[in-house]
């Protein structure tokens, strides 16, 4: 018991200090949004969780002018993408006409766009390096 | 059908034509370096920039004094980037036209409908994006219905708002005097990008009706004489079942399930098409005041594309005028070898055939066919619902060229049938009813539309009385130019 204790207080402390040590910064900047409302959520993803539900990150940024930024501190440095729509009208859902298709603005890192379904992750990645990063997504 | 009359036309306007000939511009020269045959003028690209407004020659008879309004039409007019061809008629850009009579001048004027698609494509020239008959380019992003809208179907006002209609995405507002483009039109924030027939039913009263049309799912739009959308709802139709036009009478939404299925929708969309007879033609009833009060009926299997209008009898029984085809036409390259100038004879397959479709209270409907052939079926805009004369089609084929001879007129009362024979020089487009001011019955209208002099190689709008179509044209006003075939039109 003790022996696992001390082998996860040292796991805990080194899962502290190892994304510290390798500390990459990245600043998401999010402009041209077009209804000065609602707010923007922002999922952050890696290869793995790209094409599912669950971010390897995220945030939510109210919408005050044309612009928001989300900062994400401590990454592990490596390839990324990021999935984010407008949530206008504040109802926590990313709304759609009758038959399944958005109604409220979206958009992907790169301004990459899809074809009949969201860009592709080759599309949408981009490095995080070590030192930090800023990527901007215009909306349109 | 009267001979005499159209040669006499004919010698009447030699003169005139063989100076507008010397005249036409772009359109036919270029046809003409290419060595396409003279038909394909129907299939040639407008210029980009459409056409300023020009006042048309008059060169045949007397307009009608009453006669004051504009001829809105749409259709497909762009077809080529050098020698790279769209790969279906249904793909071109639309091209919006306004053929504006008042005073016994006729002037008319065009726009392109400034989509994505159109923007995109015009400025790579090149074709890029997605269509019914086309596969696109894998750089040609597409993330709602709106990337592919080519607007090219129809035209429709509400409340002075003209809207240019495809069938798979929304429609677009356009300035209804300078035909500039607005951009997509949203009824509600939540149907954003919801598709939008491009044959909206129109009460005599001034109400709109349409349909959305995804897959086996139909949602109703119904929009006030303000241009308001007043509801929407749902039906489901049970199978996703190819629906380009529907009808309407005064209580009832007629939805015509035929059995051309399509389930993949994805482009080219003409590639996803399968004929299955075996569930024939079934129709869906929909109560105007509740969606939900519905009923079914069927019909041997049948193809289409228009309608005419529906109404009822006292009895409950609804009847309404459609031109069938036994089996698909336009499927896999149907409109992609006329954009090239091929045609011969081998390529009539099944012509449309006006019928009359009954249905009882209860049980199947019955089917009448007139052997009536051909097809943009179109009737009185006073009676749209409501019992009536008379219909108006392009009739008649050429054995010489792709297109319609003849404008026909059938009175469902009389069971007469008149009709005037343009011949093989002139291909004959949608005419409309154009009511004559002071009059009571459809019988009281003049019908207008556009033909295509393939021998002058120029446009020509003519003037029927409806009631007299086989005495020939009231009137003709020429272009000195061409422009491509179209389909639908609005008066307003
Ligand atoms: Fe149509």
């Amino acid at each position: 018991m003790t022996r696992l204790t001390s082998l996860t207080a040292i796991v805990a402390v080194a899962c502290m200090i190892t994304p510290v040590a390798n500390a990459a910064d990245l600043t998401v900047n999010v402009e041209n949004i077009a209804q000065t409302k609602g707010t923007i959520m922002l999922g952050l993803f890696d290869q793995a969780t790209y094409n599912g539900d669950g971010a390897v990150n995220g945030a939510s940024l109210k919408v005050e002018g044309t612009s928001v930024t989300a900062e994400f501190e401590g990454l592990e440095p490596g390839e990324y993408a990021v999935r984010l729509y407008h949530d206008v009208n504040d109802d926590g859902e990313m709304n759609t006409n009758p038959f399944g298709m958005p109604t409220e603005p979206f958009a992907f890192s790169n301004d990459a766009k899809g074809r009949f379904g969201p860009a592709k992750w080759d599309a949408a990645k981009f490095v995080v390096e070590a030192d930090g990063t800023t990527h901007t997504i215009t909306m349109n | 059908m009267d001979l005499s009359r159209r040669h006499f036309i004919e010698a009447g306007m030699g003169a005139s034509l063989a100076g507008a000939v010397g005249v036409s511009f772009g359109l036919s020269a270029s046809a003409k370096a290419n060595s396409m045959p003279a038909w394909h003028l129907g299939y040639a690209n407008a210029p980009a920039g459409g056409f300023d407004p020009a006042p048309m020659k008059l060169v045949f008879g007397t307009p009608p004094s009453d006669l004051k309004g504009s001829l809105y039409r749409n259709g497909p007019a762009h077809f080529s980037y050098g020698d790279e061809y769209a790969s279906h008629w249904f793909d071109g850009d639309g091209l919006i036209h306004r053929i504006a009579i008042e005073d016994g001048q006729a002037v008319h004027q065009a726009r392109f409908v400034e989509t994505r698609k159109r923007r995109e494509e015009q400025a790579a020239q090149t074709f890029l994006a997605p269509g019914f008959g086309t596969l696109g380019d894998e750089s040609y992003y597409v993330e709602s219905a709106d990337d592919t809208n080519a607007a090219n179907t129809s035209v429709l006002m509400v409340d002075g708002e003209l809207l240019a209609l495809w069938e798979a995405g929304s429609a677009f507002s356009m300035n209804p005097e300078t035909l500039e483009t607005k951009g997509p039109k949203t009824w509600r924030d939540d149907l954003k990008g919801m598709p939008f027939l491009a044959h909206p039913k129109v009460e005599p009263d001034g109400r709109v009706w349409n349909l959305a049309v995804g897959g086996s799912r139909v949602g109703i739009y119904r929009i006030g004489t303000n241009g308001a959308l007043e509801d929407f709802g749902l039906v489901n139709i049970g199978r996703a079942a190819y629906i380009h036009d529907w009808t309407m009478s005064e209580r009832h939404l007629i939805i015509l399930v035929q059995p051309w299925i399509n389930e993949s929708l994805r482009p080219p969309v003409v590639a996803g098409f399968e004929w299955q007879p075996q569930h024939g033609l079934q129709m869906l009833i929909v109560d105007k005041d509740d969606f939900s009060n519905q009923r079914w009926t069927q019909a041997p299997a049948r193809m289409f594309f228009h309608t005419g209008s529906a109404w009822e009898e006292s009895d409950g029984t609804i009847k309404f005028d459609v031109s069938f085809y036994k089996e698909p036409i336009l499927g896999v390259g149907g409109g992609a070898a006329e954009i090239r100038g091929e045609w011969d004879q081998s390529y009539f397959s099944e012509e449309g055939v006006l019928t009359l479709v009954e249905i009882p209270p209860q049980g199947d409907a019955k089917l009448i066919e007139t052997g009536i052939i051909g097809e943009f079926p179109q009737v009185d805009p006073r009676f749209r619902g409501k019992s009536r004369n008379l219909v108006a089609l392009a009739s008649g084929a050429s054995n010489t060229r792709p297109g319609s001879t003849t404008l026909a007129v059938h009175n469902w009362t009389s069971g007469e049938t008149k009709a005037f024979d343009f011949g093989d020089n002139r291909i004959v487009e949608e005419f409309l009813f154009v009511p004559k001011s002071g009059g009571q019955s459809d019988l009281e209208s003049w019908l207008v539309g556009p033909v295509l002099n393939i021998k002058a190689g120029v446009r020509e709008i003519c003037v029927f009385d409806a009631a007299h179509v086989d005495d020939g044209p009231v009137c003709i006003w020429q272009a000195e130019y061409s422009w491509p075939l179209g389909f639908h039109g609005t008066w307003a």
